[in-house]
């Protein structure tokens, strides 16, 4: 090789003979200025637990506070920070794995935005004061002699199980009050209230891992229903051996769609139309016999091709449907967020419970599981129907003093609910949080509380898992800040205020869960061997004998309206939750944001979602920023032309769209539940999140911004990176069965 | 402007000199190759570098560094530990043989002593006043690594001490000097050692120590 004639290619290739040599040359560099001696400071322990080694990390256990489902933790902690987080393996809902908003609660726990001392407003705005002062406040305004009606106070939280469920209820009950308002805009609530009318529990376990067949109407088990990480593991059982069936039904596609066999993207609001259909193509074609006549009747209203045509399926796809759950059975139908979200939510989700009831899963895949034992610690699971009872509360004038914890309206509520502007009407607001939120930043007293992983407390959760199990939440590391303090220890605080004498033999909320749990009742206590306390602390559980109610099926009167038209507002807006920012509390996590979204793979950003054909009817090209016009407002977003949206909706996601929730969250996208209508299902009072009729449009002016997104093209582009081969073909070719 | 100049405008670093004409641009990737292979020439005599030293089947580092006087909370008198009394560094830095970091001794491993020896002397009055507030000093870091460097202790005292039966480990002293120097005739520990990647490169060349850039970069 004559060196005149070195091509890029040899070149490299010397390049890569010589780079160790090359490189390594400059290894004799001097040491930067961290690495200066006498600069940074190194503490010693003073006296050491013995098993306490420096560099090495040690495993405690504890339990996640990202969603409500209550996975068990083990989080890591070395030279006394906590390090990583995973999932317990003891624990039934996870079984040892953690989903993504799992592994960021250390952004929480180490986020710059913390609130590190209590605030009160002063001439209108928040100025830190001490907890002497805070706690003086809270007499003047709470106390006995405070003159407050006790039944005009109320709590604002989030989904609350365990002793902190007992304390909220110790605090009411010190002033005589009952409002106690559990909101999540991502619940199950109206499949809990079908639950209870037509299976006497509310809370069943759905034996995934018995079923050889799903259907779910937009139950996203696998993002965002119930416990993403305990369904996945069930459904791994499902797809193995032999390999289970999902079917799932739903206006965008969610995570689970994605990993569905067969996906039917059903016009929103016909899901129960389309339940009905299937039960009639199973009654007609495949032979199901055994349905009550009060069924039988509305089921015969709903012939395949009056289905197909309110759907807008096609009818093979519903035949193949019934003929998959008869077939493979025994067969599973579970409905959720997009089934719910309709003034008939409850008939639609009660319809797809019929399924169940003339399949007959009752008893087979849908069982009764022991629940804990204790009614005062199961959870509170909540929904949005207490955004809307509570909106309503404060027309009223009902509430005096408000305790805002773990829940932020001021960002969740439709701004048809003006909940920011009624606010004001509240005398005294006071927020317990970590963050300051569009919420926090309404109070009059903002309460620092310890992150989750500082913290006690135990957990339920609202998940049937087989096991009845108290999972333990203890600190994983001394706090960060001094001032902040745990929510029991807070709770305790508010009773002494109230001069209430329960728990009051107790100086905190370590002393109090201690000596609950020693004393739990001995013919409920499952560990055996050693102190239970020291038991529950080793393993992060507290195993109980559970209770189990009876579960039979029951028929309610059903009734399904049709799908209107709507010439102002031709298209359905799906604000789709997704497993990441959940309903926004986790957009102050850089992970979180960072993280692709499963089907767009948009990061930092919130977009919406067109059908092909829709776009080009609209004359919308990928990437084009619109305007989502409803009654109740605009908002702007970029698009993502996909097909896995039906064609008469457009899909926004939730979380975006912060404007007072930190330095990560804010001015990133837009809040979809801003311009829903304030329409409720009528049966439950659930906000109908899926029922909001929006018009699309391009917005005219356009600042040249891009999506982002971390994928490339949607199309292998004719490379075959994948191969496939279709059914039929494979049948013909490979003989296959 | 020189062919070299004009071959790194040219090829890698963009910038606004244009590249004038392919012939012109060809010698000067030659200079470049060849400046690489005279580097990779001298690297690689410097890699076998290293002096013998009194640990059995091991060859000492070479490299020195003017370390500067660290002013430290409590003048703690090395020598008196490790050469008067002869006590054994891993005594006070135990983590060292089971963790990457050697660790400073916790206050009441100190105090396991200095309650009864020494108790008049100004730095064991001082010592004692933290313990009986119950506060560890606080030191100033000495030896460090860039947080992008692993580097672990256990490793290399397997490598040198435990895993080396001509190596008895009561003259663990011997390998602690390779990095951190005769630190047993110091008051006050001092750096001495250069601890940049060159030191630690030529020392793994000279033991056969893993080369992999990911056993140091992870």
């Amino acid at each position: 090789m004559s060196l005149d004639k070195v091509k890029r290619r040899d070149f490299l290739k010397i390049l890569g003979w010589g780079g160790a040599g090359a490189t390594l040359v400059g290894c004799d560099m001097p040491t930067t200025v961290t690495l200066e001696e006498g600069k940074e400071e190194v503490v010693a322990y003073l006296a050491p637990e013995e098993y306490v080694i420096p560099g090495i990390g040690v495993w405690y256990a504890s339990t996640c506070q990202q969603c409500p489902a209550a996975c068990g933790l083990h989080g890591r902690v070395r030279e006394g920070r906590v390090l990583k987080l995973e999932g317990n393996p003891d624990s039934s809902v996870n079984t040892g794995k953690l989903c993504q908003m799992g592994q960021a609660g250390l952004q929480g726990h180490y986020n710059p935005d913390r609130i590190s001392k209590p605030m009160a407003r002063k001439g209108g705005a928040l100025a830190e004061v001490s907890w002497d002062e805070a706690l003086a406040i809270l007499d003047d305004k709470t106390g006995t002699k405070s003159g407050l009606d006790g039944t005009r106070l109320a709590w604002v939280t989030g989904a609350v199980s365990g002793h902190q469920s007992v304390m909220i209820n110790a605090h009411l009950a010190s002033t005589g009050s009952k409002n106690h308002f559990v909101q999540e805009v991502v619940n199950d609530a109206v499949w809990r209230a079908v639950c209870q009318d037509m299976l006497g529990v509310s809370n069943p376990r759905l034996r995934l891992d018995k079923a050889g067949v799903v259907l779910s109407f937009g139950a996203d088990f696998l993002g965002t229903w119930g416990s993403p990480v305990h369904f996945s593991r069930e459904y791994s059982k499902f797809r193995n051996s032999p390999r289970g069936t999902l079917i799932q039904a739903e206006p965008k596609m969610t995570l689970t769609g994605a990993n569905a066999d067969l996906w039917l993207p059903a016009r929103p609001g016909t899901e129960g139309i389309l339940a009905l259909g299937i039960a009639n193509e199973l009654m007609v074609a495949q032979g199901v016999d055994n349905i009550p006549a009060q069924f039988k009747s509305l089921i015969r209203a709903y012939p395949l091709n009056k289905v197909a045509n309110e759907t807008g399926l096609s009818a093979e796809h519903i035949r193949n449907a019934a003929k998959m759950l008869k077939q493979r059975g025994p067969s599973l139908v579970m409905a959720g967020a997009s089934a719910q979200g309709h003034e008939h939510g409850y008939q639609a989700v009660a319809a797809a419970m019929m399924l169940n009831i003339i399949l007959g899963n009752v008893g087979k895949t849908i069982q009764a599981g022991p629940e804990v034992p204790f009614n005062q610690m199961r959870a509170s699971a909540g929904g949005s129907s207490d955004i809307v009872a509570f909106a309503d509360g404060l027309d009223k004038s009902d509430y005096d003093v408000v305790f805002f914890y773990n829940a932020n309206p001021v960002y969740t509520a439709p701004d048809a609910l003006k909940i920011k502007d009624k606010l004001g009407k509240i005398g005294f607001k006071v927020a317990l949080s970590q963050f300051e939120d569009e919420t926090t930043s309404q109070a009059d007293l903002v309460l620092p509380l310890t992150s989750a992983l500082e913290d006690w407390g135990t957990h339920v959760s609202p998940v049937q898992t087989g096991a009845s199990e108290i999972s333990v939440q203890q600190p994983l590391m001394e706090k960060l800040y001094s001032e902040t303090r745990g929510f029991g220890d807070i709770m305790l605080a508010l009773l002494k205020i109230r001069k209430s004498n329960a728990f009051s033999g107790f100086d905190d909320y370590y002393a109090y869960l201690r000596n609950a749990v020693s004393n739990m009742p001995a013919g409920s206590k499952k560990n055996s061997g050693g102190d239970d306390w020291s038991m529950a602390l080793q393993t992060g559980l507290l195993a109980v004998n559970g209770r189990s109610a009876d579960i039979a099926a029951r028929v309610v009167p059903i009734s399904m309206p049709a799908v209107s038209d709507n010439q102002q507002y031709p298209l359905h807006l799906a604000p789709s939750a997704r497993l990441g920012l959940w309903d926004g509390r986790h957009a102050n996590l850089p992970w979180l944001q960072e993280a692709p979204d499963q089907i767009s793979k948009v990061v930092w950003d919130s977009w919406a979602e067109l059908h092909p054909k829709t776009a080009a009817k609209l004359g919308i090209k990928q990437g084009d920023l619109i305007k989502i016009s409803s009654s109740h407002g605009t908002i702007q977003a970029r698009v993502y032309i996909y097909k896995g949206v039906n064609k008469d909706t457009v899909a926004v996601p939730l979380g975006q769209g912060h404007e007072g929730y930190g330095r990560y969250a804010n001015g990133l996208g837009v809040n979809p539940l801003k311009i829903l209508n304030p329409v409720t299902d009528a049966r439950t009072g659930e906000l109908a999140l899926f029922a909001t009729r929006v018009s699309v449009s391009p917005a005219g002016s356009d600042d040249g911004g891009k999506l982002v997104r971390m994928g490339g093209s949607e199309t292998q582009v004719g490379r075959k990176l994948v191969a496939t081969i279709s059914a039929d073909v494979f049948e013909r070719t490979e003989g296959g069965a | 402007m020189s062919v070299t100049q004009h071959f790194s405008a040219g090829r890698i670093v963009p910038c606004d000199l244009k590249r004038t004409s392919r012939v012109r641009t060809l010698p000067g990737s030659a200079v470049f190759v060849l400046l690489c292979l005279a580097y990779l020439m001298l690297s690689t005599a410097a890699l076998a570098e290293g002096v013998e030293s009194t640990v059995p089947g091991a060859v000492a580092p070479v490299g020195t560094y003017e370390g500067e006087d660290v002013k430290q909370p409590i003048e703690f008198p090395h020598y008196i530990h490790a050469k008067v009394n002869k006590i054994n560094c891993m005594y006070c830095h135990t983590y060292a043989r089971r963790s990457k970091v050697a660790g400073i001794p916790p206050t009441s491993k100190c105090m396991g002593c200095h309650s009864v020896i020494a108790t008049d002397k100004p730095r064991i009055k001082k010592l004692t006043e933290y313990w009986e507030k119950k506060e560890p000093p606080k030191w100033k870091k000495v030896h460090d690594v860039p947080d992008f460097v692993h580097f672990t202790h256990e490793k290399h005292l397997r490598r040198f001490v435990f895993n080396n039966d001509a190596m008895p480990v009561e003259r663990v002293s011997e390998v602690c000097a390779f990095c951190h120097g005769e630190v047993k005739d110091m008051k006050v520990a001092k750096k001495t050692k250069p601890l940049n990647m060159g030191f630690c490169r030529r020392c793994h060349e000279a033991n056969n120590g893993p080369f992999d850039c990911w056993k140091c970069h992870k």
